[in-house]
This record gives structure tokens, C-alpha cells and sequence, in this order.
């Protein structure tokens, strides 16, 4: 999910910039070195993750999955989302240079509070609520960045407000598989390998 | 040679064990010990606790009980086993694992540099290395580009580019296609260092080591060592080529 | 899954220092993503197209990847017209296509085709570890770079054990639908790479600790210094700086 070059303004650029420098600084200066080799793995794996097609109806959408980003990676999601765009960037040319910031940014800023609401509920182990806290986890971090990128075009002009509600409204299916992918894959990790959560 | 049992053994461990967290002991009390100029396979089943063996050596496991001394010297702290990553170098089973770097020659001078070589120095000694396994060719290809033999011979150039005395070969042949693995035994009888190789196939030991041990029940057997013996056996299907466990 | 199309040439900018090209690429595209001006927008486009025709690249790619990346574009350029309000341009039965909206939609397309243009003449042009050594030496954070060339490394590998697992999950009479099962199926695939990925970086991280890994980073790369370089970041800047005037001139 980004938003392509040439559409905000400065403002909204180099704000998205300043808030993204200062969130990937956090992360990396609390990566450790020897997390570094996990994190990197970890975030290629999502990478790949993301292209992954899910059937909705008789169309596919591909998986944003910054829930699960937030909740296994914490504040180093910032460096880890930051990298995956600039690949992205380089290698299919979306997003791009100047919009690296704001695109990071709505990505990563759900993954975070993701990460602070959601990782906790997670690691109880009551199994409903932790499944619960995955399927909110999921969905709660899908809308978010729709909701951030909806705001950061209005900001930037006023007239994007109607295909800024456009933006939110497809997300609302993509929130609900999102969320369920998330509850699923945090049940299989509680059971397959907790570890990964810290838990 | 020297007769090997004269000298000093270079890795003696002694009552080690160790035990994956939440698990059954891999190694018990297990007694090993490697003397210069000995080359050793090992040749268990899987699970059996041979990587594990290495990581211990190597100090990336720690172990529970037991002591391990390295060329004479007490290895106890992440400091001690750090100058015995220098003295010994682990290939590891996947090839993946090990290389890293984007280019192969900035993976090939990654341990000389830190080993604290400089800029020059760590290219030469990288170049050379190359060289010395018909790679020089190579330096500038990509990493995950290579071919799984390829990929091999430059994960053991990694290693060899730190000039070990002693090797650890976890299944050096796996997966490789039939040129390297001549090209990696013909390496291996060139280079002047003490081994130790995991491996299933009985026909590499025994063409690139002198002694076979194995391990069983977490301990290393090496009162008993591999004989290897042919013998007549009969059942279905067993004119067609097969394996046995 | 990952290709550099753009990165095999021998072109003067394959040739020029990446650090060079990194620079100049980033100051341009900022300048050229605030202008407002029709006279500067259609000058900077004509100029990242110059651009791509100097780097040598086939057009049919360039094209093709312009066509995929332009879908946000579209978007905005159906709708802003239709919804801009202000003075109508004309109108259509009750569709009214107003002119501010039109205006908007043109000056959007023009910024985001000039932007990824030149991006991809300065900076895909380049192969990963050039980029990454690049990123080194212009003094990105050593932890960034690292986790830049790492993460690149591996999806490669991750790529294969993922295409390893979909594979035997389609051997066993797998097919998507839009169903509660398979979306489990989903997840647990996902759950899956996740469990072989954090394997994964556990014996990479033993790996590197066994060739001394104690936290230091180096690049071996060293950038030959050339007037040619600094000829280029001139030449870039000076166009950048006519763009700016043409937008202060005739828009300011």
C-alpha cells in the first residue's frame, strides 16, 4: 500500500520524512546487532509474504501484513517496513524516492502501535482473547494505514477527500482478511514456536 | 606425518553434554579428542547430535557440563571461543546460511576484516584464496546467483580465507553435483589442516579420512570405530540400485 | 522474482559514480514533485525522458513499468475531474468535468511519470550492491545498510522455500477460494515462512559469528574519483536549477 511520486505536497512530503526519520532512528538505535540477521530474514519473509494473492470473490488482493510486522518486530518495524518500500521502490518502481517517508509511515506507525496494544493480549494464554487480539491486531492495522493515507491526501489537497474515502472503503474487505490471516498465523505461531514473540 | 597420537591434541573435550531447551540430552558426557594432522569422519544418523558437536566446538551452543580445551587452552568465555572461531573454521550444511554479502569477494574478505586486516590485506588474502579453488573468476558474481556447487566452493573460500588450522565439514557434499564434489576432495587432500567431516557417504570418508567415528546415544564411539565390510544380503526388489540406512 | 532489467548497460550514467547519481536523482525528484507549472512540468518530464533515452534502457520495459506503476495515477485522473468542483470545464449529459480537477489531474501525471522516469534512469540503472555500497558511503546508518543487503539477500532464499510449500500444498488438491479454510491455509503458509525464516536467521547469525562477526560492517568497494562525476552532478544541478527558474518565472 503507497502512495505513488508526484501526488502530495511538500508539507505533507517532508513531515512524512521528518516523522519517518525520527521512527526508523527508535528502531534501529533498539536493534541490537546480533538482532540484525533476524530482523533483515524476518523482513525479507514479509516481503515475500506480501505478494502472496488472497481470493476475495472473483478478484485477489495481495497481503499488506504490517499487523504481524508490529507484533513480532516492535519499533525495529520502522527500518524493517523502510528497507521492504525501498526495494520495492527499486525493484517495481512503487512508491518512490520522495514519498519514501510518508509510505513508511503509514505503514509502520500501525505496525508499532500494533505492536503496544495488541503483542501483550497475545502472549496471555487465554486463547480466545489471544485470537482475538490477532484478528484486531490484523484489521486494526490494515485500517489504520488506510485511514493515514486518506489523511495524508486530504492534507496535501483538498480535493482528494473523495478518493480518499475511495481508498478507505477497499480497504474495509482487505481489514477483515487481514485480520483473519493475522488471528490464523498468530495461533500457529503460539503453538509451533512462541519464541518468535518473544512469549 | 608425524604420528598423530605423539602430539598434543588441538580439540579435546571432555564429559561434555548439552540439551536443546525443553528436550532430551543430545550429547552425554561425550569425550572427544583431535590430534594435529588426524583426519576424522563421522558418520551417524540424523538427530543423532553431529552439527550440534560442531556448534559446541565452535561455541554458538553452550554447553551444560564438560570442558573444552583448544590447542591446550581452556575454552570457557564468548572471549576464548572468539580467537577459536580463528583457529577453526565450521562449513556449514547450506551453503545459504553462510553467504551473506552481495558479492562473492566481499563474503570471501568478510572474516579477514574482522579479523582486523586491512582493506588490502583482506583483498589479497580473498584474491588468493580464489585463486587457490579455481575462483578467481568469480569475485564480482552475485552471491545468490550462483549455482549450489558454486555456492559451496565459495562458502569454503569464506572459510579458508581466515587460515584455519582445523575444519569442520558439516555434509560438504550435499547436493552438489558430481564436478565439485571431485573438485572438493581433490581441495581437501591438497590443504594442509586437520579435519573432522559429517557425512553418509561411506565412499568420501573413506577416500578423504583416515579414521571413521559415529555417535550414538550422545556419546562419540571411538572405541569401536566404523569398520567397513560388504556382505552378502538378500531381498526384493534387490536388483535394482538402493540404499540402506 | 526480483530483476534489475535496467541495471545491465554500459551507458555514460551505468558508468557515472552511483553516490553521484543517488544525489542528483533525490534533489531533482524533490524539486520536481513541488511544481505547479505547466511549463516546468512538461520540461522536467522532457528532461527524465532524455534521461532514460541516455541511460540506453529498452523502451518497451520503461513503458511497461510506467503502465503498471501509473494505476494510482489513474485513479486520480478519473476522479478529480468529476469531483474537483469549481468552474465547469464542460459537461457531459449531468456529468460536469470541472477545470481545476482536470488541471489537477494533468499536473499529478506529469510530476509522477518525470519522477519515476529519472528514477529509474539514475537509480535502477545501478545493481543492488552497487546501490548498497552506495548508501554506505554517502553515510546511511552502518545497522540500515546492513539490513538493507540482508534483507535482499535472503528474500531470494525465502522466495524458494515459499514456492517449496505452495507446491506441496498444491499437490494436495489446495485451490483458492474465498472460503474460511482457505484463508487458514493462508495463514499457516505464512505462519510457516515465518517459523523457517527465524531458523533461518538463527545459523545465519551463528555463520557470521564463526567468521568474527562482532558488529562492524565493510564494504569493499571503492569509487574511482573522476571529473566525469563531478561534470554530471553539475550538469544534473544546472537543469534542476533551470526547471526552478521556469517555475518561478512563469508560475511564481
Amino acid at each position: 500500500m503507497h502512495i505513488s511520486e508526484g501526488i502530495l505536497t511538500w508539507p505533507v512530503l517532508a513531515s512524512g520524512a521528518a516523522f519517518a526519520i525520527a521512527g526508523t532512528g527508535i528502531g534501529l538505535k533498539k536493534l541490537k546487532t546480533e538482532d540484525i540477521p533476524k530482523t533483515a530474514i524476518l523482513s525479507a519473509a514479509f516481503f515475500v509474504a506480501s505478494l502472496i494473492h488472497v481470493p476475495i470473490g472473483p478478484s485477489s488482493v495481495h497481503l499488506i501484513l504490517n499487523g504481524i510486522v508490529g507484533i513480532l518486530l516492535g519499533w525495529a518495524a520502522f527500518p524493517a517496513i523502510m528497507v521492504a518500500l525501498s526495494l520495492q521502490a527499486l525493484f517495481f518502481q512503487y512508491g518512490g524516492i520522495t514519498t519514501l517517508g510518508v509510505n513508511t509511515m503509514l505503514m509502520a506507525l500501525p505496525a508499532v502501535l500494533c505492536h503496544f496494544f495488541f503483542h501483550p493480549l497475545i502472549l496471555r494464554n487465554n486463547q480466545f482473547l489471544s485470537l482475538a487480539a490477532g484478528f484486531s491486531g490484523g484489521a486494526f492495522s490494515v485500517f489504520l494505514s488506510g485511514i493515514l493515507m486518506a489523511a495524508f491526501l486530504v492534507f496535501a489537497q483538498r480535493e482528494f477527500l473523495e478518493v480518499s474515502l475511495l481508498v478507505i472503503g477497499v480497504h474495509i474487505p482487505v481489514m477483515i482478511i487481514e485480520g483473519i490471516i493475522t488471528m490464523f498465523c498468530i495461533g500457529f505461531l503460539k503453538k509451533v514456536q512462541p519464541s518468535l514473540m518473544g512469549g | 606425518m608425524a604420528d598423530p597420537s605423539s602430539t598434543d591434541p588441538i580439540i579435546e573435550l571432555t564429559g561434555i553434554s548439552y540439551s536443546y531447551p525443553k528436550e532430551q540430552p543430545v550429547l552425554k558426557n561425550l569425550d572427544f579428542e583431535l590430534r594435529k594432522g588426524e583426519r576424522i569422519g563421522l558418520l551417524a544418523p540424523n538427530g543423532s547430535g553431529k552439527t550440534t558437536l560442531f556448534h559446541v566446538i565452535m561455541g554458538l551452543l553452550p554447553v551444560s557440563e564438560g570442558s573444552i580445551r583448544i590447542f591446550g587452552r581452556k575454552i570457557e568465555t564468548e572471549k576464548d571461543f572468539v580467537w577459536v572461531r580463528r583457529k577453526i573454521g565450521l562449513l556449514f550444511q547450506d551453503a545459504d546460511d553462510q553467504l551473506f554479502s552481495p558479492t562473492v569477494l566481499d563474503d570471501v574478505a568478510f572474516g579477514p576484516l574482522n579479523m582486523g586486516k586491512t582493506k588490502k590485506e583482506a583483498l589479497s588474502i580473498s584474491r588468493r584464496v580464489l585463486s587457490f579453488l579455481g575462483l578467481s573468476s568469480f569475485e564480482d558474481r552475485i552471491t545468490f546467483k550462483l549455482s549450489g556447487g558454486e555456492k559451496k566452493l565459495v562458502s569454503l573460500a569464506t572459510v579458508l580465507s581466515m587460515d584455519p588450522e582445523v575444519l569442520l565439514l558439516d555434509e560438504p557434499l550435499n547436493g552438489l553435483d558430481n564436478n565439485t564434489r571431485i573438485k572438493l576432495i581433490s581441495v581437501l587432500k591438497t590443504i594442509d589442516v586437520s579435519y573432522i567431516i559429517i557425512s553418509h557417504d561411506i565412499d568420501f570418508l573413506l577416500e578423504s579420512t583416515d579414521a571413521i567415528y559415529t555417535l550414538n546415544n550422545g556419546r562419540i564411539e571411538k572405541d569401536t570405530t566404523v569398520y567397513v565390510h560388504s556382505h552378502d544380503h538378500a531381498h526384493m526388489m534387490g536388483n535394482v540400485p538402493h540404499q540402506h540406512d | 522474482m526480483l530483476q534489475e532489467p535496467f541495471s545491465v548497460g554500459n551507458s555514460f550514467l551505468h558508468r557515472t559514480d552511483p553516490r553521484f547519481r543517488l544525489v542528483s536523482a533525490l534533489l531533482y525528484s524533490i524539486v520536481v514533485a513541488v511544481l505547479y507549472g505547466f511549463f516546468s512540468l512538461i520540461a522536467s518530464a522532457v528532461f527524465s525522458l532524455a534521461l532514460v533515452r541516455a541511460a540506453g534502457l529498452d523502451g518497451k520495459t520503461v513503458l511497461k513499468r510506467l503502465a503498471l506503476v501509473n494505476g494510482f495515477v489513474l485513479l486520480f485522473l478519473l476522479i478529480l475531474p468529476l469531483t474537483a468542483g469549481g468552474d465547469i470545464f464542460f459537461s457531459i449529459g449531468f456529468l460536469h468535468i470541472y477545470q481545476p480537477g482536470v488541471v489537477l489531474a494533468l499536473q499529478i501525471a506529469l510530476k509522477s511519470n518525470a519522477i519515476i522516469m529519472a528514477f529509474i534512469a539514475l537509480v535502477s540503472t545501478m545493481n543492488f550492491s552497487t546501490l548498497g555500497h552506495a548508501l554506505n558511503s554517502l553515510g546511511l546508518p552502518h545497522k540500515f545498510v546492513f539490513l538493507f543487503i540482508l534483507t535482499y539477500r535472503y528474500i531470494f532464499v525465502i522466495e524458494q522455500e515459499y514456492k517449496k510449500i505452495w507446491r506441496s500444498i498444491k499437490i494436495r488438491g489446495f485451490s483458492p477460494k474465498t472460503t474460511l479454510h482457505c484463508y487458514k491455509t493462508y495463514a499457516y503458509m505464512i505462519g510457516m515462512i515465518f517459523v523457517k525464516a527465524s531458523a533461518r536467521a538463527e545459523r545465519v547469525y551463528r555463520a557470521m559469528r564463526c567468521r568474527g562477526f562482532n558488529g562492524s560492517f565493510y564494504t569493499l568497494a571503492e569509487f574511482p574519483s573522476s571529473g566525469k562525476n563531478w561534470l554530471f552532478l553539475f550538469f544534473m544541478l544546472f537543469s534542476t536549477f533551470l526547471i526552478i527558474l521556469m517555475e518561478l518565472y512563469f508560475y511564481g
